[in-house]
């Protein structure tokens, strides 16, 4: 179903090596809306995301170090970013070979045109 | 914060005579807002111009902005106002610290332990201030400019003998660190911190906190790469208002992480983490000091 998010959501799918990407209500990890490649585990992919964004957020507060703006996650196959705003959270999945400086850019933007 | 930020400030702005200045500052401070932190403390001095924490809030924006002489100065008026203040001293020796300026510096920040010989961060950071004097070959303060004449037996009774006897994991990263405006610390599985130090611009040693509030981020990263068929996590990077801090595994559920300021690329705290990482490795293959 499309919503009226889904242009700025897939607009990142289609970055170089993106898999899919995802807006999460980062309290419960539900998807609010979510442009996937096939055979993405959409529900289970978001509610990790969110808990580890959500994580990230506390801990930098909790340790002085204010809000989170970005985080990144490096693995060995691909990357997931994730950015938050107004309890929501951005989150991209992308394999090695994605520019993840591009992508960066492309999704703080993408935060700044999402209004609920 | 930002509520909190939007909080204090309509308090001030109802009433401008009120100390809320004060918390205000320290909040924008906090969040990288220099500049607006800034103008909030400098009205607030106006207003207050023999508060000595409002001096102390100055002294620490100036520092943030890396206008280190001003933070000197600011603090210097501490002491004069309020001559027990303790984080005048430990501002002083900071600033002191990161001009090279180290027999001072230890002048410094033993005043402040004889102010509080609770403190564990002014011993931490004497220890770091006698580790770079041994470096430099240096000899017992003599210099005219710091607050007393400081005598070697002095100095050794304020010590933590684990740093003095070995000081190695507190400057497992100096050589990486050296000249860079970040800094390294290595965390055990549990979160405590095996060597590396976090010492913030204000002089604090706050590296068992940061290393206690960011290992459980690990945590969460191993456990959502295990369900999303990425592989091993390689690093994390944390952006936030005040820093950027990256983290990566090492041997035993080991956490390796480098906190940067907002100044530095991103792709250079990498390459900084990268280093740390082989050398934090080495250490730990070699038994771990």
């Amino acid at each position: 179903m499309k919503t009226n998010l889904t242009p700025i959501i897939s607009a990142l799918t289609r970055q170089r090596g993106v898999r899919g990407s995802l807006l999460v209500d980062e309290t419960d990890g539900v998807i609010i809306d979510a442009t996937l490649h096939v055979g993405m585990k959409g529900p289970a992919f978001a509610a990790l995301a969110a808990s580890l964004y959500r994580k990230a957020r506390l801990s930098a507060d909790a340790a002085g170090l204010g809000g989170v703006t970005f985080l990144r996650l490096r693995a060995t196959e691909g990357h997931v970013c994730a950015a938050g705003k107004n309890e929501m959270v951005l989150v991209i999945v992308a394999d090695a070979r994605a520019n993840i400086g591009l992508i960066r850019m492309e999704m703080l933007k993408a935060l700044e045109r999402l209004v609920i | 914060m930002a509520d909190d930020i939007r909080r204090l400030s309509e308090a001030l702005a109802r009433d401008p005579a009120s100390p809320v200045y004060l918390q205000l500052g320290e909040a924008l401070r906090k969040t990288g807002q220099l500049d607006l932190a800034l103008k909030v403390a400098v009205r607030g001095l106006e207003r207050h111009p023999h508060d000595a924490d409002s001096h102390d809030l100055l002294a620490r924006i100036a520092v943030d902005r890396g206008e280190l002489e001003r933070a000197f100065d600011e603090w210097d008026m501490v002491r004069r106002i309020a001559p027990a203040h303790l984080g005048a001293r430990k501002g002083m020796g900071y600033v002191l610290f990161k001009q090279g300026r180290y027999v001072e510096a230890q002048a410094y920040l033993s005043e402040a332990h004889e102010l509080d010989g609770e403190d564990e961060t002014v011993a931490t950071a004497l220890a770091m201030v006698r580790v770079k004097l041994r470096e430099a070959g240096a000899q017992a303060p003599q210099g005219p400019q710091g607050p007393r004449q400081v005598h070697p037996e002095d100095t050794e009774d304020t010590a933590d003998p684990a740093d003095r006897d070995d000081p190695e994991h507190l400057r497992l990263f100096d050589q990486i660190n050296e000249g860079g405006e970040h800094t390294a610390l290595l965390l055990d599985a549990t979160g405590l911190v095996m060597a590396g130090t976090y010492v913030t611009q204000d002089g604090r040693d706050v590296a068992q906190e940061v290393g206690a509030e960011l290992s459980g981020v690990s945590d969460e990263a191993r456990r959502a790469m295990r369900h999303l068929e990425l592989g091993d996590w390689s690093s994390l990077t944390v952006e936030t208002d005040a820093a950027v801090v990256a983290m990566a595994p090492m041997r035993d559920d080991a956490l390796l992480l480098v906190a940067a300021t907002k100044a530095m690329p991103l792709g250079l705290v990498h390459r900084v983490l990268d280093r740390c990482v082989e050398r934090a490795g080495a250490w730990l293959t070699k038994g771990g000091g």
